[in-house]
């Protein structure tokens, strides 16, 4: 059975919603290292740069794997931490957590294709398919297998219709505007010490106020009389993801980027920037002549005929890194 | 693994060998469950990672034997130990909780043995409860357990709990090819729509199978023992009656309906006879021929059969 971020359990009925209420704290990057990692910048700065890969590669096949591979990242990195800042082991980590993504959520691609795909789209990097194998198993083991995770999205539905809204064409509205805050306040790691369903409520509250101003009240106090919220803690996370949605207005101004761009561009292009001045002798692909863009026209069956065989210097430091 | 110390082999179930062991660090027992890992050039293969995930997130439930850890060696084959580059068998440990005995070996230790004695009608209603909670929570959640049996029916016998295991590993895992040599595998609890070939069956499969446990807990045996395909069957219908049309749409369409001796239904509360009224009635209603006629776990819960029981432990 395939893998929906919405229904990580594939059939969720309204009234064992209870259940993933109960569990979802062990699919969370945990709060503990979320205080860790922002004290140090480093660190930050990587995850992004590891963000904008996967969000690249996960462009050229489906952007929903976009972010559960991200999910997969960002708990790998909170229980590992990022034991050696190295670029290639940390693109092993986001290639690996995107191929494991790619066999849960069951896409009709060949595992052949994604492969090469992957390894050609990665900056000249290749990684041996062994090596991307030991590397999920270590991430693998590193979340315990607990592959289907429980994400904001699993939540959305039963807010929804907390709000009276089921099936009814505000309800789409809303849910689709939630879903966009959703995907773009992944990024942001200050929500990491919350859990998804309260960034789940945080999003709809947000995205109410923004299109429904009048009936926001109502829907504020049928998610705050909800027993499996914390008021309190929806209204923290939801200056948070407030703060993020400005701050975006904000950058995007900066860059004199209309709103129709997606934030991806705008992340790729400075992070990408920066990257490269920092990193000696790395060449990082910039988006706009990113290798991704000729596969976007390309039929992704065509990858398998380009399958590199050019073996690169990095192979061998990674294979021993990967031995220890 | 290191982590654990292996004490005894407890069993070889379908999908592998079954240690009992002992956590080093808390001293708590658990059951380790070996499995292999078929890995191709995929690696991982996707149908481990998601039934594995899926038990991961069932297995919080209190009615599910606990998945505690997931433990992926990388073995060298005996063979290859001396070569410099050896080719290693994935072999993934699941770690779950230990309990103590299955619902098989209670069952056999109150018919043979030094004191063979029926089964406490409170503690048959206290586990069949207990099977119909475990069951509605993996049917809520769109999973069917497809093998429930009474050796995947685990028992806390001091604190009268029983837990389902093995969720799911039949998709999972490859079964060793010496299961189909030296292991039947037991069609006593497979639903009729299975044994006739159906390739739509729903979550009515995993209730008749509860149904067949029920009334062997009452009778401490078997209700349909056959040993192949076509003797389920018949065993089945000798005590049901032949299904027809009328009473099963559709069932003459199976894949695998032959024509068979048409008999008549027997008396089910003769067939479980220390059981009462309303107890042969939730079990009729648990072998309904028609998948669609038998009641769900769900509502098995709100049955009067269960009205004498202390629902508030649970």
């Amino acid at each position: 059975m395939e893998f929906d971020l919405e229904n990580p359990l594939e059939n969720l009925h309204s009234d064992d919603v209870s259940y993933l209420f109960l569990i979802e704290s062990d699919h969370t990057p945990s709060q503990n290292h979320s205080q860790t990692l922002k004290a140090r910048d480093l660190d930050i700065s990587v995850r992004r740069e590891l963000i904008s890969l996967i969000s690249q590669l996960s462009c050229a096949l489906d952007p929903v794997l976009s972010y559960l591979a991200i999910n997969y990242l960002d708990r790998f990195l909170t229980n590992q931490g990022i034991l050696q800042p190295k670029p290639w082991a940390l693109r092993l980590v986001a290639v690996s957590c995107i191929s494991l993504t790619v066999k849960m959520m069951g896409t009709e691609y060949p595992a052949t294709d994604i492969q090469a795909l992957l390894n050609q789209s990665d900056g000249g990097i290749i990684f041996e398919t062994q090596t991307i194998q030991r590397m999920e198993a270590l991430i693998l083991g590193a979340l315990q297998w607990r592959m289907r995770s429980i994400t904001p999205f699993s939540f959305v539905a039963f807010f929804i219709a907390l709000m009276g809204l089921k099936e009814s064409p505000m309800g789409q509205v809303l849910k689709n505007r939630a879903s966009e805050i959703i995907f773009k306040s992944q990024r942001e790691i200050r929500l990491w010490g919350f859990k998804p369903s309260i960034i789940a409520a945080s999003a709809l509250l947000c995205a109410s106020h923004e299109l429904f101003p009048f009936q926001y009240p109502f829907f504020l106090k049928a998610i705050s009389d909800s027993s499996y919220v914390n008021k309190e803690i929806v209204e923290q996370c939801y200056k948070v993801i407030q703060d993020i949605a400005i701050e975006e207005e904000y950058s995007s101004a900066l860059n004199g980027v209309s709103r129709s761009d997606t934030p991806i561009n705008v992340l790729d292009h400075h992070f990408l920037s920066s990257e490269s001045e920092k990193t000696n002798g790395i060449t990082v692909a910039n988006a706009t002549d990113s290798p991704l863009g000729d596969l976007k026209r390309r039929k992704i069956t065509g990858c398998g005929g380009n399958n590199p065989t050019i073996l690169n210097s990095w192979i061998q430091p990674c294979e021993r890194e990967c031995e220890k | 693994m290191e982590k654990y110390e292996k004490l005894e082999k407890v069993g070889e179930g379908t999908y592998g060998k079954v240690y009992k062991a002992r956590e080093k660090a808390s001293g708590s027992l658990v059951a380790l469950k070996k499995t292999r890992l078929e890995m191709d050039e995929e690696g991982v293969p996707p149908t481990a990672l998601r039934e594995v995930s899926l038990l991961q997130l069932l297995s919080q439930s209190i009615y599910i034997v606990r998945l505690l850890s997931v433990e992926h060696v990388d073995k060298v084959p005996k063979s290859q130990k001396s070569s410099s580059n050896p080719l290693t068998k994935p072999i993934l440990y699941l770690v779950f909780e230990y309990l103590d005995t299955d619902l098989k070996k209670f069952i056999d230790s109150h018919r043979k043995g030094p004191n063979p004695r029926p089964l406490p009608p409170p503690l048959i209603q206290s586990f069949l409860f207990q099977l119909c909670k475990g069951v509605a929570h993996c049917h809520s959640h769109g999973v069917l357990h497809r093998d429930l049996k009474p050796q995947n029916l685990l028992l806390d016998q001091h604190k009268g709990i029983l837990k389902i295991a093995d969720l799911g590993l039949g998709r999972a895992f490859t079964v060793p090819l010496k299961s189909y040599t030296h292991e039947i595998v037991t069609l006593w609890y497979r639903a009729p729509e299975v044994l006739l070939g159906s390739t739509h069956y729903s979550t009515g499969v995993d209730i008749w199978s509860v149904g067949c446990i029920f009334a062997e807990m009452v009778r401490r045996q078997a209700l349909f023992p056959g040993d192949s395909e076509f003797q389920q069957l018949i065993h089945i219908f000798k005590m049901l009656g032949t299904p027809t049309e009328e009473n099963w749409p559709g069932v003459t369409s199976l894949r695998d309906w032959h024509v068979y001796p048409r008999w008549e239904p027997q008396s089910l509360a003769k067939n479980v006879p220390s059981l009462g009224p309303d107890g042969v009635d939730l079990l009729s209603k648990m072998l309904k021929y028609n998948p669609s006629e038998r009641i769900s776990a769900k509502a098995a819960l709100d049955h009067p059969y269960f009205d004498s029981l202390d629902k508030s432990q649970f």
